[in-house]
Order: structure tokens, then sequence, then C-alpha cells
């Protein structure tokens, strides 16, 4: 039973039935479409949804759907297997027919049984996959294929909540090949109000049509879309969810408001009173942070004393969540508040960070609780207006008239830094004045510094041995601090030699000997490094070094991407500073070296390298400061064209020489240092 | 094929798992009760110490016994009983699971979790999962193979460090199957560990032995035999660098059962090997469509090899890769009627739709299953373990095309032409790196044993490469490349351009060319790729690289080789497994650079000329007139080095490191 678990790849929750007249036969396929080999408007493109339809009726608790596929590629032939993953205690699926259209008109009905396989199953819930292959497709063939998915009611677990389940199509409009033509339609159900959130080409709109004209609510909507692009794939984008093209359905609450403006302002209020009956500080809450804080203490100080008290709790996003049948046998309460969380020394992220800020208001201290979109899931967006978007608490401190955003919840953070996932993330906060909308600020690229010093000894051939420091704060210290409470201390130095192993010369061994600072989020973090190996090339009369040593193997983004299509996200803004030492070889004098430079992205990002010589040494220093963390298209040749300058200088070389004559060209003697 | 020790649960839904972990549902009815007391096996494991070699481990098995009971019809019922200790944080995903398919069934299956404060807890229904397995393949998101097995895994309670995790199941096991490998190496130490064989009255049985001297059973009762080991140390190799497979490594033991069952080896192999031509008698039966399209691609051919190309290129076209296995279909193919209609299947639809279609043109061909990590097969230890099925096709006594490389020879004399046909881009008479060196099972009935797989010449593959260039004074350079790669190492390429289409070939070919030349822009790709496997294929581009060479007061510095790296250093540290060579071939590279004006070369990187018996490397740079040129070959014998010969290689790695790092020096007239 040893057998590693592999869990991966992506799953489409199926979590609407609506329904549609499937197409009972198919039609003929026009001859273009038989002969075409390309799309001009998408070239290069491995398939295209010649048309796509789906349609949804919640009064038949149906939806169905039709694809009619061209393929042009070798690899475009994988659009020849279709997966439908659905819920299968709640749907089946059935109806399903397809053919396969060859070039020469040449029909090929699907005759091969799907097979329906078991996805996932706990207890009595059950995840399945309807599979099917096309036959014989060949690049050229047309592929035509049916579906029905139906909800089944009879299903005794959902019917307290079936008009919640059976209401909520989510149209993904924008798919992995190009859409020449598609047509969606959701028939709502007329009872509640349906509401849309779309995300979709300049210039295209649903269309609303009432089902029943006198009635005040709308409940038949449809889009129609050509030439759609497919899904994006490029490095360092935005979450995919905030800008792919789709409309999903959801539905208000009676008396919720329709306008963006008048929602979120009763939902805040809504989720404000939820947030404080959790966070009331209750008697034992109050008895615990009498015993954490002196009377005597700042306010600042209290809150620091608070936020370690609650950061040393068990935080079950980092740790381990019990199963249920464990807490049933510990018999731990399933409601809970902020003096439960403090009570069992355990919460997930959420309850642990609502728990400080229960502590802080038992403390006397002025704090608001807020609720942001995790930004590496996904952009707040208030027309979509479900509170379901938010998904992360942070605190903010008002000390003072001074307002600071904690971060309690992510384990290791240090006091007044938030993970980046939360900072310029959009949702709701507590105010004095009540609730409102609100961003957390956008971190400063000083925030997150990583600076590589070190001392390196060469030999003549080329031979080095050394010492680095590699001092991490913001964001990469609390990376590795979190990965430190995942991981035992021997797995994290192969893990950080691993990451090293991508950064030093090729020929160059380096191992951490130990870190500094690695529980004590409030400090440096600094990692040890022993490096050796060769360095370099020798010819007869010269040994050639490497300029800047963490910099051979290129490793700069976006050097070889010519072209962007949509945002660049670097997530936050940082700066890595390199500084290195090599005490060169008696005898050895330095003939030529990087010259400096000073390579400018106004406003955005600014690179600077220096290089000192003294006699026995010479020093590089670098520094990558980016003060971005988006770039939108339009900017991204300036963009490339920074990196390219930087990747380009960083290939400079150190020359030696068995000359005493020194060529000091390209060199200073100035101290290294940063602007 | 199906690979009755590797589970293949990779294509599960992890959202849907992260999703419906969290949502609640009405409690059930227990399959085992609730709130079994430990049992006695699990207080007897619970006593033995965290031995020492498991220090830097993240869990420990201190116990792991299987007992196989056999009926007379020679169906198993596997029972397991483990008990592992977590060590550290890392070491909580060492769960428990067992795997099942439609003709399998799981009798029980319990856990219990002693925290390291001594309080018991046992995992309830809602602590079990099942989840679905599959592979995807080159394009992400589409599987290639969905099967109908399912994995049930026991997330156990109170998982932290310290404790100890008790699983007991019982199966009923397959009733095709004989075999049972025993898996007696993990990535963990396993302290103890046992199997039990209980055979009918009168029952036989063979066991065989990969990296681990045989242990001789003891006869517990009759017919009733127990293995014992003790102290096996964990097989991690993730921080070690050219590595053979991880499962051609790690120790296994293989016993089958029934009449068949044979200690001699050669025996033992000729009944697998007719064990699985029964499984697939008929199935390559050539349908009259199958028979007019073959004779259709064979006409007009001149000669036999002509044939094999006409055949074989079809089906490395036509036939897509994808399979749903029920059961046995892990092992036993479609019908080849069914796999023509369709134009899908496996690697055995693939292989049978190749024997039928060359059995209507009357050329024999047979299964033959192998593994596509060289050294899993053992000649030693015959087993079905293994994940690939290929092609062994029956060479006419006079045929010696010198385009059949692939040929092995059987012990009666007879040559077979060795072909993969899952391998869509390797043609045929040449053999994809990974089988080479290899072995597979012949399966030929009667004739069915075990074969070496050939280690081809190096000419049969590898790359050819010129670069013309111009350097400016300001470092740039600028330049045509033109490449020619063959055998499976065009294969590989021809796959890349299957897999990829225009916006991405060129992303990843200017990326690939970016980790020499970091700043490059392609100026343009353009690749020829013939029809005919056989024939290279051909990639052309230009670049431009600024400041590819460094100014250095009055020097100009240049690297001579300008595109490709081959070194492979192996860790610095003492070599205990062997060193995975990867695949033989000759890689040869030529690049004329030439010098900006005024320029003149001061200094050049010295020749390296080395050859050993597992490689050579011969690299020169000369100055003409005011061009540089740079020229090396690279060829490669042997594709597994063992480890005593670690600091041969890496000293030769090392050379051919530094000739790649090479720079000329250029000085200003």
């Amino acid at each position: 039973m040893r057998k590693p678990l592999f869990l991966q790849g992506a799953f489409v929750l199926l979590a609407a039935a609506c329904s549609l007249a499937a197409r009972a036969q198919f039609q003929p396929v026009h001859p273009d479409e038989l002969k075409m080999t390309a799309d001009p408007k998408f070239p290069g493109a491995d398939a295209e949804y010649l048309d796509y339809e789906e349609s949804d009726s919640a009064q038949q608790h149906s939806q169905s759907y039709y694809a009619r596929i061209k393929v042009f590629t070798e690899k475009g032939k994988e659009a020849a297997t279709v997966q439908l993953p659905y819920f299968a205690n709640d749907f089946s699926i059935s109806n399903i027919s397809g053919r396969t259209i060859h070039p020469d008109g040449t029909i090929v009905p699907l005759n091969v049984k799907p097979e329906d396989l078991v996805v996932f199953q706990n207890g009595a819930i059950q995840v399945k996959q309807t599979v099917f292959n096309m036959p014989s497709v060949e690049v050229g063939s047309v592929i035509e294929y049916t579906y029905r998915l139906y909800f089944n009611e009879q299903n005794q677990y959902f019917a307290g909540v079936l008009s919640i389940f059976q209401i909520s199509p989510e149209w993904t409009v924008q798919r992995r090949y190009p859409v020449r033509k598609a047509h969606y339609q959701f028939l709502a159900s007329s009872s509640m109000s349906v509401m849309a959130f779309p995300i979709l080409p300049p210039g295209k709109n649903i269309q609303i049509t009432p089902s029943n004209p006198g009635q005040p609510l709308y409940n038949n909507f449809s889009l129609d879309v050509t030439d759609i692009p497919p899904i994006p794939d490029e490095e360092w984008m935005p979450p995919l969810r905030s800008f792919l093209y789709r409309v999903m359905f959801y539905y208000k609450a009676v008396g919720d408001a329709l306008d963006p403006d008048g929602y979120w302002k009763a939902a805040a209020k809504t989720w404000s009173k939820e947030i404080d009956h959790f966070a009331t500080p209750s008697k034992n809450l109050h008895d615990a942070v009498a015993g954490l804080v002196a009377p005597t203490d700042s306010d600042l100080t209290k809150a620091q004393k608070l936020y370690a008290a609650v950061q040393a709790l068990d935080n079950t996003n980092f740790s381990r969540a019990k199963t249920a049948s464990e807490r049933r046998d510990l018999k731990l309460k399933t409601e809970r508040n902020a003096e439960d969380i403090w009570t069992q020394k355990s919460g997930n992220r959420n309850e642990i960070a609502l728990l400080y800020l229960a502590m802080l208001r038992a403390a006397g201290l002025t704090a608001y609780a807020m609720q942001v979109v995790d930004r590496n899931r996904d952009i707040f967006d208030p027309s979509y207006m479900s509170l379901a978007q938010l998904n992360s608490d942070v605190v903010i401190l008002s000390d003072g008239g001074k307002e600071t955003v904690l971060d309690p919840g992510e384990r290791m953070c240090p006091f007044a830094t938030v993970s980046w996932k939360h900072s310029g993330a959009e949702g709701l906060r507590q105010n004095a004045n009540g609730p409102s909308r609100a961003q957390t600020p956008v971190q400063a690229f000083s925030a997150n510094a990583v600076k590589r010093t070190g001392d390196i000894t060469v030999a003549p051939n080329g031979a080095i041995q050394g010492t680095l420091q590699i001092a991490m704060t913001g964001q990469e210290a609390l990376f590795w601090r979190q990965r430190a409470i995942k991981v035992d201390a021997q797995e994290l130095k192969k893990q950080f030699d691993r990451e090293i192993e991508t950064s030093v010369p090729e020929g160059v061994v380096a191992h951490v000997d130990h870190f500094l600072g690695l529980d004590h989020p409030d400090k440096l973090l600094l990692a040890i490094v022993q490096v050796n190996g060769v360095l370099g090339t020798t010819t007869a009369k010269r040994l050639i070094l490497p300029g800047f040593f963490f910099q051979t193997r290129g490793g700069e983004p976006f050097v070889s991407e010519a072209k962007r299509l949509e945002p660049v996200d670097m997530r936050y803004a940082a700066q890595d500073v390199d500084q290195l030492t090599y005490e060169l070889p008696a005898g050895m004098a330095v003939e030529g070296a990087p010259e400096d430079a000073k390579i400018p992205w106004p406003d955005h990002a600014l690179y600077i390298a220096k290089t000192r010589q003294t006699s026995g040494q010479i020093t590089v220093a670098r520094v990558l400061a980016r003060a971005f963390t988006l770039a939108q298209p339009g900017e991204y040749q300036d963009l490339r064209s920074f990196y390219q300058k930087v990747a380009a200088a960083e290939q400079a070389q150190i020359v030696l020489s068995t000359a005493t004559k020194e060529i000091t060209s390209g060199t200073t003697s100035a101290p290294v240092g940063t602007e | 094929m199906k690979n009755p020790f590797v589970p293949r649960i990779e294509f599960a839904f992890a959202l849907a798992a992260v999703f419906l972990a969290g949502v609640a549902r009405p409690a059930h009815a227990g399959w085992f009760g609730k709130d079994d007391p430990l049992p006695s096996w699990a207080l007897d494991a619970a006593k033995t110490p965290t031995p020492a070699y498991a220090d830097h481990s993240s869990a420990v098995i201190l116990f792991d016994e299987y007992v196989e009971t056999i009926d007379a019809q020679g169906r198993a019922v596997e029972r397991e009983r483990e008990a592992i200790r977590i060590l550290k944080p890392q070491g909580r995903h060492h769960d428990c699971s067992v795997s099942y398919d439609v003709d399998e069934k799981i009798n029980s299956f319990r856990e219990w979790t002693v925290t390291a404060d001594g309080k018991t807890f046992q995992a309830k229904d809602t602590d079990f999962v099942d989840v679905g397995g599959g592979e995807e393949g080159i394009v992400p998101g589409i599987p290639v193979l969905l099967v109908t097995e399912r994995t049930r895994i026991v997330h156990p309670p109170a998982e932290d460090v310290g404790a100890t995790i008790y699983c007991e199941s019982e199966e009923q096991i397959a009733p095709w199957n004989r075999e049972k490998v025993w898996s007696i190496q993990s990535t963990i130490p396993i302290a103890h560990q046992a199997l039990e064989l209980d055979l009918p009255p009168g029952g036989h049985y063979a066991d065989s032995w990969h990296q681990h001297p045989p242990v001789q059973p003891v006869e517990v009762a009759p017919d009733h035999w127990r293995w014992e080991i003790d102290n096996m140390h964990g097989l991690d190799l993730r921080d070690i660098h050219v590595h053979p497979a991880w499962r051609a490594l790690a120790a296994r033991m293989s016993i089958y059962w029934g009449a068949d069952a044979s200690t001699d080896k050669d025996a033992e192999w000729r009944a697998l090997g007719q064990w699985t031509a029964d499984l697939e008698a008929h199935r390559p039966d050539p349908t009259p469509e199958i028979t007019a399209e073959a004779q259709k691609l064979v006409a007009g051919a001149p000669d036999f090899y002509a044939k094999l190309v006409a055949i074989t290129e079809y089906i490395q076209n036509n036939i897509r890769y994808f399979v749903i296995e029920r059961g046995i279909g892990g092992f036993q193919a479609h019908p080849a009627g069914e796999i023509y209609r369709n134009r899908y299947g496996d690697c055995k639809d693939k292989t049978t739709l190749l024997i039928s279609m060359l059995q209507a043109v009357g050329i024999e061909a047979f299964y033959m299953p192998v593994d596509d990590r060289r050294g899993v097969v053992d000649a030693n230890a015959p087993s079905l373990a293994g994940n690939h099925m290929i092609t062994a096709i029956r060479l006419p006594a006079d045929e010696r095309d010198p385009r059949l490389m692939a040929v092995v020879a059987a012990k009666d004399g007879t040559r077979y032409l060795i072909f993969d046909p899952t391998d869509e881009r390797t043609p045929v008479g040449n053999l994809p790196s990974y089988l080479q060196g290899g072995y597979g099972l012949l399966a030929a009935g009667p004739l069915s044993q075990v074969v070496a797989l050939p280690v081809l010449d190096p000419a049969a593959n590898g790359a050819d490469e010129s670069g013309t260039f111009a350097l400016a004074a300001d470092g740039t350079l600028t330049g045509q490349v033109d490449a020619l790669y063959f055998g499976p190492e065009g294969g590989n390429f021809r796959s890349f351009l299957k897999f990829t289409d225009d916006k991405e070939r060129r992303e990843a070919w200017e990326s690939f060319v970016a980790e020499d030349l970091p700043g490059v822009t392609l100026d343009s790709l353009r690749f020829v790729q013939p029809d005919a496997l056989s024939k290279p294929l051909e990639f052309h581009f230009s670049l431009t690289e600024p400041r590819y060479a460094h100014n250095a007061g009055t020097l100009l510095l240049a690297r001579t080789h300008v595109l490709g790296s081959a070194a492979r250093l192996p860790e610095d540290k003492p070599r205990k497994v062997p060193i995975n060579l990867g695949a033989t071939g000759r890689w040869r590279e030529r690049y004329d650079i030439a010098l900006p004006p005024g320029y003149v070369v001061d200094e050049t990187p010295d020749p390296v000329d080395l050859d050993t018996d597992f490689a050579s490397y011969h690299a020169a740079t000369t100055a003409k007139g005011n061009t540089l040129h740079y020229e090396r070959v690279y060829t490669v014998r042997k594709v597994e080095l063992p480890a005593s010969r670690a600091e041969d290689f890496r000293k030769f790695e090392s050379a051919v490191l530094d000739d790649e790092k090479g720079m000329a020096v250029l000085r200003k007239q």
C-alpha cells in the first residue's frame, strides 16, 4: 500500500442544471467548413469551435450542449477527447451523440459507449466524469457532439436546497480553442431575482427578455458571440478568473439592492454585523487578554503582544485541520467564535485573524476587520454582487489616527506586514463611520528585499571557495518561514539548496550551512551559504570569471517573449541587491571588469551595477529595484526592453591576467553602493 | 499497458477533492463498525523503536506485512497490515491506500492512529476517499489514459509528528492475476516487513528478486510460506543527478503461483510470454478493411524495409494515443478492427493493429511487454512488472538491410526487429533511446523469452549544427544556425513540433536559445519536416544577441561555443547509484564568427580531446583570417555507467563544461 499520490489537474464543477432542446439530429456541415485549413483570424490555432451552443433551463432542470469543432493540426486532434465531470448524486448525463466528418465528407458516427468514471468519492458524495473519444479524427476533421445534463430531482439530500442548486449556470465563453460562433441561453426561474456577472469582450452584452410580458422580473438570458480568442497562456498573468470571458449567474435574496453601490452598502452592514458577532470579546477572552498585556503597555505594545499570542496558535492552514471524526472524538465544538478559537488554541487563518480582532478590542484598542479577495486567486469586482468573492480576513489597527493593516492569519507574517496576496487587495472594511468598500495598501519595493553578499576566494585555475549571506525581508522571508512550518530543518535546507542551485554558475555547488532568524518573523532572515567549485574559464594567460555571480544562467523574465496580450502581474514590488567580492589569486591582476551601468525604466524600475577594485580584490554590486506590480500590455515593450538590457549587462566578465599592469577602464575606486 | 505496481491516480481532480472535503454530509453506517480496539499486531508494532537509520527520513514504516491467500482456482485475497510512524511534518503524506478495479473488491479497510501522547483514534467513513486515475499527455488537461481502477485513501485523524498510523486492509484480487509484486523498498525506511503466501494444498509458487539477494522463506504451515526482511533503507533520489529510474533501482520481489510457476527463469519468462500471447490471441486478426488498407499501403513497395516503413508510419501517423482501461484491459488490447475504425488506442492497441496489418501482408510480428524506464525489467527477475508494449517483427533469414538497426536475436537464432509504434516519431529500424539497453519479453507462445534490447551505434542518433555569425565591435552577435536532428533526437523534435503551435514553438525555441544567449531575439525560425521519419528534421533560425561579447579595456571577450550545452555534472558526493547517460548518439557543432573590423584574436581556449569507453569529446577553436572557427564532436557510446565510474564521468563532464564556457580574447589592433 505504499503508493505515491499525485493530485493534479483541473475540474469544472457542473453545479447547474438547465435545459434546451438538444439538436435531435446533426445538420449537414457546410462544404467551406470541410475545406478550411485554418482561420485567418486566429493563425496558428490547433482547432476551432465553429459553433457552440449551451442552453440552460431551471424549469426543466436540464442543460444541453452542442459543439462543432474543426481540427487544424495534429495537436488539435486532442479535441477528440471529451470529459464531462459532474456530481453523480445529483446529476446525470445522457443523450450523448456525436460524429466525425472527414474533409471528404465521410461521416463516422460515435458508437463507442461513453465510459462513466469515478473521479472522487467521499461517503455519499460522488464526482464522476463521463468520457468519450470521437472516432477516426484526422487533421481537417470536423467533430460534432451533443449531450444533456439532468438534475435528479428525486435526490433527497438536496431536496431542501434544490432552488439553490439548479439555477446558477456559468457560461464559459473563452475556451481552449478559439470560438467562431457561440450562442448561450438561460431560462431562469422567475421566482427569484437572477443576476448575471459578465466578463465579455468590449461591445458584447447579454440580452435579457421578459419571459412573461408584464412581469417585473426578466428571466430569459441569451448571449451571442463571435470570434472569441482562446484562453491566453502567458507567464506572470493576473489570476485567470479575473479576466477570462465568462458569464456567471447568481440569485439575489429578496430585498437586495440591484445596483452595485446599493448592494455593497447593504452587504457591508450585514457582513460587519456577522464579524462583530464572531469577534465580540467574551469575559474569558477579556481575562486572557489581561494575562497577556500589562496596563502600562502602550497601545502598540499591546497590539504586538497579542499579535505574537495569536501567531503562536495552531494555524490549520499551515499545519493540519482536524478531520470531522477527530473533532467528534475530541468533542470539539463545531459552531465557533473567537473565544472557541482561543480555547482550542487552533483555527484557520481567517478565524485567527478575527480572534486577533476580538483580542484587540478586549484590550481596549480600536480595530477593524477587513475582508478582501486573495489576489492570488481573483480580483475584486463590485459588479459581481456577492460576498462569496471575499475570502481573506485582515485586521486594521487604528492607533492615534494612524492605521496599520495586519495579517495575523498569515503564519510567520511580521507585525505590520501583510502577505502580498492581501496587499493592494480590495474588499470591505469596518470603520468608525460604518463599513464600506476599501483597498489595502500596495507594498513598497523596499519592503521586499533580498540581499546577497559574499566573499569568494579564487584560485589561479578558477577554483573558488567562499561564504554567501542571503538576507531576506518581506515576502521572500515569509515564504521560507512558512515553508519551515511544513518541513523540518534538514528538508528546508535541501529545498533552499535546490532554489539557489538554479542561480549559481554551472560548476559551482552551494549548500546552506544554517539559517538565522528563521523563528523570528520580525527579524531579518539570513541564510549562510557555503560555495565551492570551479568558476569561469582559463586561457594560457588569463582567468575569466563571470562578472555577475548569480546571473550566469540568465533568468531575467520576459527576455524572450516578444509580444504580450494580457497585463503582467509581478505579485509585489521588490528589490534585489547583490554584492560579491572576489579575492584574487596572487600574481593576477584585473585586466577587465564589468562597466558601471545604470538602466532606468522611469517610474517603474531601476538597475544599477558598479564595480570596485582594490589590491587583490574586486567587488561587483548590482541593484534591481522593481517598483511596479502591474504592467499593462501597452507598457510591455518598455518592460521587455528594460529586462533585455539588464540581461545583456549581466553577461559582462571579469578578466584576470598574469600581467602586472592593471587596466582599470570600466572600474571605479569609489565605494560600492546604491543610489 | 497496466503496470501492476504503479498506481495510476495522477489524473484526479484536486479542486473537487478540496471542495468536497468541506461539504458536510449526513453520517452513514460504517463499513467496519466503530471504535474497534487497536489490534494485537498493532500493539506489537508500536513497541518497535524508531531505528537510528531513519533519523533523516520524514517517516518510517515500522511494520508491513502481506498475506496472500490463494484459493483452489488461483484467486488471491490479499491482507496487508502496516504501521507508519510520522517523524517530520512532511511525513504526513505517507498515508495508506488500496487500489481496486472493477474485478476486485475491498473486503475491509481500517485505520487507527496513536498519537505521540498515547491517544488512540480510529478513522471513520468520512476519512476515506476514493479517487479515480489516469494520466495526462503532453497537452495539459487532456488525458491520454483513464482507468476504471480507483484508489481508496484514508486521511488519518490526528496525523501529526510522533503519531503512528496503523492500517489493515483486505482485498479480493482480480481473478486473472497470478503475480504479486512485493515492493520491499520505499522512499522511506522499513524496519520490518514480511510476505506470506498461503497456497492451496499442493500449490506451486516461484519467486524472483530485483536489486536484492534472494531471501529464503520459512514454511510456517503446510503450503504456507513466509519471507521476512528487516532494516530496509529508504531510496531517495531527489538530490542525485543523472540517475536511473527509481523503479529500476528499488528492490522488489515477484512471486507467482499456479501450475506455470517455475523456479527456472527461462521457463518462467516463457510462461509469462505464453500468458500474454494467449491473452491477446485473435486480437490482431485482420478485418477485411485492415487487410485492404495494409495491402494498399505496401503496393509497389520495392523491399521488406519499404513495406515496414509504409505500415509503421501509417500507425504512427494515424492512431492517436488514448485509452480507457477497464480491469484486465490494462493488459489486454482492443480488437484490431475496433482500433482501426476509431483511430485511437494505447501502446498495446497500436501494437495490435501493427501486428494485424503486418500479418495482412505476410509479415509475422509479436507482442513485447517492456518498461520505458531502463532497468525496471530485469532478466533475472521474471515478472509482468512493466508499463509499456512494443512490437517484435520477425525478420526473414536473408534480410540484412542496414537501415534495420534495432535487431535482436532469439535463442534459436531467429532475428527480430524491435519497434515501438507508440513513439510516433522514431522511424522503424531505429529505437527510442529510453528502450535501448533494457529488456523486453518476446511473447511468442512457446518460444517466449526475455531479450536484451540493443544499444544502437552513436551514428543512429544525434544532431549536426552549424552557425555563421558576425560579431560587431559593440558586442552584438548576429547570424544564422542550420541544424539537422536525426534518429530518436529527431523524433523528439518532431514530437515538439506536433504538440506546439507556431506561437508556442517560437517561444519555446527562443527560451531554449536564451539559455545561452539571454538577450536573444529570434529574427526567423523555420523548420523542414520530411514526411519520411528516417530523414533528418531541419531547423533553420537566425538571431541577434546584443552584447554577446564584452569589452574589457581594449579586449573583447567572446564565447566560442555559441549555443547548446551538453554538460551534465553529477553532484559532488560519493556516488552509490549508476549514472544514466540517457542515449547514445553523436552531436556535432560548427560555429564561425566573423570578427569586428580592427580586432584580432589574442587567445583562444585550449583544444579538448577526450576519449573514453563511454564517450568522446573533441573540441577546438581556430582563428583563420578574421574568422573564429569552433568545432566539436560529442559522442556517447553507452547508456549507463556503474557508480564506480563516477569520478571518470565527473572529469569528463567537467572538461565539457569548461570547454562550453571557453572564451576567445580579442584585441583591438
